[in-house]
């Protein structure tokens, strides 16, 4: 009864002039969220239900297999070459042309390949990125500034050509499709949003002669790669073509 | 690091508990009804930053965070604290989104729903949340049954607009919490293609603005920014720190984008020497930040401001 008497004179206080109030404590702490802290809401957990089974649908997936562990490495693991070849095949059919070349910067490669089952969640843990696709139109010259900006530190990781390197310069480079690099024709390459925007440094990249988006995220194009192989019934081998030497 | 360490050094507590709070009772209070203690008010600011789509728990595979987090065990650590405590808040500081393929898969809807299951008051919008494009940011927060607040992002031109709010006022027993968000410059951090038209204004400019209008207009006892600009970073680069010292009226700030792990709020001073107070609790829901603020009638004095540094 005193309390209700209480909180009607301070109602009553507040309309009559208002005081507002002032802060005079206050303290804060982090409270971990573990197993130990909490056990799981069943509400939330009951709720979650239908979405992780969808997920675990999707990302168990099975779209291919292969006959052991395939690993990225420099300066040609066998990931490197795997990857790039199946971003040229499935960028140059949504471009709908030839495409001469294709990228990948070796930090962008998040994981390796298990022997086995290839999932899409195989897929997410190596390319967990919404990386786009992008198709760069670019001179000789320019062509040959990216070769050599991935080939310091021995990472260039490309598809569709074959090149030694040499203290960290690219050196007789050859493509797939016959072509000779020269200073003042064209090429096009495929690489990520995120290189073509001039991550890993390469602010060079952001003056194409012209650039082309393929709403195509290479996860996605990773994944329908996979599951075409996966359709051929024959598994993937762990091996590297030396399309990338050292001397 | 650097970070984490300095923060150890910096615990922050302000002076006095409930107990002594009845000392300090402003004279016009005790003039009007001779009612003697006033009652002290309190209000419970509960917050995450950078979920970043962590509705599972970390699996269990031996890394450092494995088993840590889960939406559902962060239900159960919020109904606790709501069943002891009576006004209770709970915010976000924005990139629910991007993380895990359950946002791959399904977009954030999954996220925005057990945020309204777990009774969010507000959030704001990280550079992250626009991952799935702007159109998707327009179909997923539209089941959100709590507003994102951002002052400092211009939608106009965009399918966003009126879809977000710069701030919100909450009034729990007398007491006015203004609340109002700020997001990071998206040129170079966020494809143009996700963000489009959206246009960044300078956070120092609008939140001097909107605070000032939560304190003077809205009458708000104590103004919170949800904020994902960052901690603290080298160089001139707007961030959290440099907010609270160049602005005025904002109490305090909770933070993200930097997944900076602060064992308690660190202090800063503002424009007018006034502390405020910054935190942040790491990033995927591995913790659950709690402000406990207690209240008086009246208008400040010089003894509630008091502040220890250890």
């Amino acid at each position: 009864m005193k309390k209700h008497f209480l909180l009607l004179a301070l109602v009553g206080l507040a309309a009559a002039c208002n005081p507002g109030y002032h802060l005079t404590n206050r303290t804060a702490s982090r409270i971990g969220v573990d197993s130990v802290s909490a056990p799981a809401d069943s509400g939330v957990a009951r709720f979650l239900t239908p979405y992780r089974q969808g997920l675990d649908k999707t990302m168990n997936e099975v779209l291919t297999h292969t006959t052991g562990r395939i690993e990225k490495g420099q300066p040609d693991g066998p990931l490197n070459d795997l990857l790039t070849d199946a971003l040229l095949q499935q960028a140059t059919q949504r471009y709908g042309k030839p495409i001469d070349c294709s990228h990948l910067n070796y930090g962008g490669i998040r994981n390796n390949l298990p022997q086995g089952d290839i999932t899409t969640g195989s897929i997410f843990e190596v390319m967990p990125f919404d990386n786009q696709l992008v198709v760069l139109t670019l001179t000789g010259t320019m062509l040959e500034q990216l070769l050599n900006h991935f080939a310091n530190g021995n990472k260039l990781v490309v598809g569709g050509l074959r090149a030694r390197l040499h203290d960290g310069k690219t050196q007789s480079v050859t493509f797939t499709n016959g072509r000779t690099l020269r200073p003042n024709e064209t090429y096009t390459i495929v690489t990520s949003d995120y290189v073509a925007d001039g991550g890993d440094n390469a602010s060079f990249l952001k003056n194409p002669v012209r650039r082309e988006t393929l709403n195509y995220l290479m996860r996605d194009a990773l994944i329908d790669y996979f599951r075409q192989q996966g359709k051929s019934g024959q598994p993937i081998n762990p091996t590297s073509d030396g399309r990338i030497s050292l001397e | 690091m650097d970070v984490l360490a300095s923060n150890r050094r910096q615990f922050l507590k302000f002076l006095g508990s409930a107990a002594v709070i009845g000392s300090i009772a402003p004279t016009a209070l005790a003039h009007a009804g001779g009612m003697g203690k006033p009652k002290a008010t309190a209000l419970t600011i509960l917050h995450t930053n950078d979920v970043h789509s962590r509705l599972d728990p970390f699996p269990m595979d031996g890394s450092r965070n494995a088993g840590r987090g889960g939406v559902a065990r962060r239900a159960t650590i919020i109904r606790q604290i709501r069943h002891e405590q009576e006004n209770v808040f709970l915010f976000d500081a924005g990139d629910i989104f991007q993380g895990t393929p359950y946002f791959n898969l399904y977009k954030g809807e999954p996220e925005i729903l057990a945020m309204n299951q777990l009774g969010y008051d507000a959030g704001t919008i990280g550079n992250h949340d626009f991952d799935g494009g702007i159109d998707n940011m327009v179909t997923q927060f539209g089941k959100a049954r709590f507003p994102l607040l951002i002052a400092n992002y211009d939608f106009k031109n965009t399918v966003l607009d009126g879809r977000t709010t710069p701030y919100k006022v909450f009034a729990k027993d007398g007491i006015r919490l203004g609340v109002f968000g700020l997001g990071i410059k998206p040129e170079g951090l966020i494809p143009k293609d996700a963000y489009r038209e959206t246009k960044y204004l300078d956070p120092i400019e609008i939140g001097n603005d909107v605070a000032a209008r939560l304190r003077n207009d809205q009458k708000c006892d104590y103004v919170i920014c949800l904020s994902h600009l960052g901690f603290k970073y080298d160089g001139p680069t707007v961030s959290d720190n440099v907010l609270a010292a160049q602005t005025r009226h904002i109490d305090g700030i909770i933070g993200g984008h930097t997944h900076t792990f602060l064992d308690a709020p660190v202090l800063v001073n503002n424009a007018d020497g006034q502390p405020v107070w910054i935190n942040q609790v790491g990033f995927a829901g591995i913790n659950l930040g709690r402000i406990d603020l207690t209240f008086e009638r009246g208008k400040a004095s010089m003894a509630g401001q008091s502040v220890q540094v250890n």
